[in-house]
């Protein structure tokens, strides 16, 4: 039993970390833009199909792959705010369902480009640490873990102790006085949207060995990440980490000591409670931090 | 007659169903074809989204089917003469988009026969069907009711043909006596889970835990593998599993440590399960379909025209695309051909009929139409199917076995499960 929780407890520690990085990107883009960005569970496709072009298909490195994806992915956020979210700022539900209308367009670009099955991705290594005979964590996991504890503590960090970083947190609270002391809405807006944009996909780059990489993988993702946001507060990145942690280890252990479905259904519940009991989320407040 | 159908009456459903079936045969009249005129055959399957898979390299085989009845003169009916052509619609797996689809072909391209994937898409499509008459054929035989008289399951009785794999495997490897199971919650994973409970309480193989179901939408198996693997089965089956699913779910195994048997009813693009565990991982991995270069399918009780020649063409066209559906659409579209030939018409009527007078040709040897017990309608051409195993890498064909006798012995099992999962005909909403 004592493995089994071991095994389970690698399991979820892996699905946290995956989920940390979308949802953290998704908190990030509306804390900042106020946009509910509908196509983020896309982008995450998307960098999952800049390994399969890049890796599978060109034999690049498998870490020059990760790294140019994630770039490519950012700039895709950069599109998306100079093209949809800029232009219709004043409209709070214009640029979601924009970013509806871009979800589309990046799923029907993955289709045309790379087809609709399944994409086959070579393992980039079959290493496993063992802990014991049973217990175990694969090496290609153990990337995504330590991707995602190096990516958002560098965004901690960048957000807490640097001048870009205030720059960003005063125009998530208070837009009008951020502008008023000089900081430049537009480009703060662009920082977290190539940001946002870039933690889900370098989260795609590095499960996409380890997933089905096909044109409608980014639909589970983003529900996941929708969950996760509104059970830690929407706006609130600590509660989008801490809440990812929480909901990866009620459905892995769920999922392992019970059943699939039930899973999704406790995952579910646990949001109903939350929006019962504290409307704003664990960490979320009135206002948009 | 008329004193007993004044008695009797006739059923409100069946008044309206005869009425609207009258109605449509007036409102559009049947066209003659003219000497040479192409026959349309719809093909309303997914063709993008998730189950994609199951449709798209179907079509692509129908296509190559098509090209090779053409060369060799097209169909001939009483008329003469016509090349085939096929006309297609991606319903993405989606009922509305089925019902859609199905009536844009019949109206718009008056097409004579509809193939289909089925599952969730047909209850969208069967009203169309109630109305016009039109003859469909599914891949999946969980779609055949009493009511479904115009739908038939010629290529493949699916999961019921699961059963030989398991029966095949308790008599070759003995010493395997505990098993579990996982499959996604939906129409296609629960009859499996069913027949794979019936076959492995015929064959003597214990489980050792509730089959576990998973969302359709999961992604990380990690955990699903865990609760496989914690019971220290002998027998890991993953049941009628999308490959989306088997991919992941198999290299999980393989990395978390698994050394037993796994059987599961595909495996399509196994080379590349192979290359994402190890040869030696995948060697004995037990499935139910052939890759159509095997020798095994040049046996003369075999009815696909030239299996070998069609797997190398498809496989020149689409590389590493070959996948179960691939030959099943145009295996259809041979009986399809046979009993319009016979019939000397393209009517769905007549070649209803034609059809089903007498055994059927089917791709694997001649067989029976059955299913009553199950469906509640003999619309499933039933006989032997093949049992696979990967062996150096290779799918090969160990045997073919017979699922009606498999049934003769053990059909209450069956019936048994079926009910407890709420798969029987009637039990389905």
């Amino acid at each position: 039993m004592l493995e089994l929780l071991a095994q389970t407890g690698l399991n979820a520690v892996y699905a946290a970390s995956y989920i940390s990085l979308v949802a953290v990107g998704l908190v990030l883009i509306f804390g900042v833009m106020g946009v509910v960005n509908f196509a983020h569970g896309e982008l995450f496709m998307a960098g999952a199909y800049a390994i399969v072009a890049l890796y599978a298909d060109m034999n690049v490195p498998f870490f020059i792959a990760v790294a140019v994806g994630m770039a490519f992915v950012g700039c895709l956020g950069l599109l998306m705010e100079w093209a949809l979210f800029r232009p219709l700022k004043d409209n709070p539900l214009g640029g979601l369902v924009a970013s509806i209308g871009f979800l589309m367009i990046l799923q029907s670009l993955a289709v045309m480009g790379f087809g609709v099955r399944m994409e086959h991705i070579p393992p980039v290594t079959q290493e496993v640490v063992r802990f014991t005979d049973k217990v175990g964590l694969p090496v290609a996991r153990l990337y995504v873990i330590v991707a995602a504890i190096v990516f958002l503590s560098a965004l901690w960090y960048f957000l807490k102790r640097t001048r870009f970083g205030w720059a960003l947190r005063a125009s998530a609270q208070d837009p009008e006085a951020a502008a008023l002391q000089g900081i430049s809405i537009t480009q703060t807006a662009r920082i977290a949207m190539f940001i946002g944009a870039a933690l889900a996909g370098v989260a795609g780059a590095l499960t996409a060995p380890l997933v089905s990489v096909n044109p409608h993988m980014g639909h589970s993702v983003i529900v996941t990440a929708f969950i996760v946001i509104i059970v830690g507060g929407v706006g609130s990145l600590e509660g989008a980490i801490l809440a990812s942690i929480a909901y990866a280890f009620v459905h892995t252990f769920v999922t392992t000591f019970w059943d699939g479905v039930l899973a999704d259904i406790v995952g579910l519940s646990l949001m109903l409670i939350v929006l019962i009991v504290k409307p704003t989320g664990l960490f979320g407040s009135a206002d948009r931090a | 007659m008329i004193p007993k159908f004044l008695t009797a009456g006739p059923s409100r459903r069946t008044f309206l169903k005869t009425a609207g079936a009258a109605a449509a045969s007036l409102g559009l009249p049947r066209m003659a074809l003219a000497a040479g005129e192409p026959i349309k055959i719809g093909f309303l399957a997914p063709l993008t989204g998730a189950v994609a898979a199951w449709g798209k390299p179907g079509l692509d085989g129908c296509e190559i089917w098509a090209e090779r009845v053409n060369a060799a003169g097209g169909i001939q009916l009483a008329d003469g003469a016509h090349p085939i052509e096929f006309v297609s619609y991606d319903n993405e797996y989606d009922p509305a988009k089925a019902r859609t689809g199905a009536t844009k072909l019949i109206r718009e391209d008056g097409v004579k026969f509809i193939m289909m994937l089925g599952g969730d898409t047909w209850p969208g499509v069967q009203p169309v069907a109630d109305r016009t008459g039109m003859l469909f054929s599914t891949l999946l035989p969980s779609d055949l009711s009493p009511e479904t008289t115009t739908l038939v399951a010629p290529a493949e009785v699916h999961p019921i043909y699961n059963v030989t794999g398991v029966e095949w495997l308790a008599e070759n490897k003995p010493d395997l006596k505990t098993a579990v199971m996982c499959a996604q919650d939906d129409a296609l994973g629960l009859p499996s889970v069913a027949t794979y409970l019936a076959a492995f309480e015929a064959a003597g193989i214990e489980m050792l835990d509730e089959p576990l179901l998973f969302d359709p939408a999961t992604t990380d198996f990690a955990p699903v593998v865990t609760r496989l693997m914690a019971k220290n089965p002998q027998i890991i089956c993953l049941d009628t599993c999308y490959s989306d699913y088997v991919h992941p779910i198999c290299e999980q195994l393989f990395q978390q440590g698994f050394k037993g048997q796994i059987i599961s009813c595909t495996a399509d693009f196994y080379d590349q399960m192979i290359e994402k565990t190890s040869k030696d991982f995948m060697e004995g991995f037990v499935f139910q379909f052939p890759d159509f270069d095997d020798p095994a399918l040049n046996s003369d009780a075999i009815n696909f025209q030239d299996p070998n020649g069609f797997y190398a063409e498809y496989n020149k066209r689409h590389p590493g695309q070959w996948g179960a559906v691939s030959w099943e659409y145009a295996s259809i579209m041979d009986m399809w051909k046979a009993a319009a030939e016979k019939a000397g018409s393209a009517e769905p009527d007549a070649v209803m009929t034609a059809m089903k007078d007498g055994r059927g040709a089917h791709a694997f040897g001649d067989a029976d139409w059955w299913g009553k017990d199950l469906f509640g309608i003999d619309n499933a051409l039933v006989g032997d199917w093949p049992v696979v195993a990967i062996e150096n890498g290779k799918a090969v064909i160990k045997e073919f076995r017979s699922i009606p006798d498999w049934y003769n012995r053990h059909g209450d099992l069956m019936v048994k499960h079926m009910q407890a999962y709420g798969q029987m005909w009637d039990q389905r909403g």
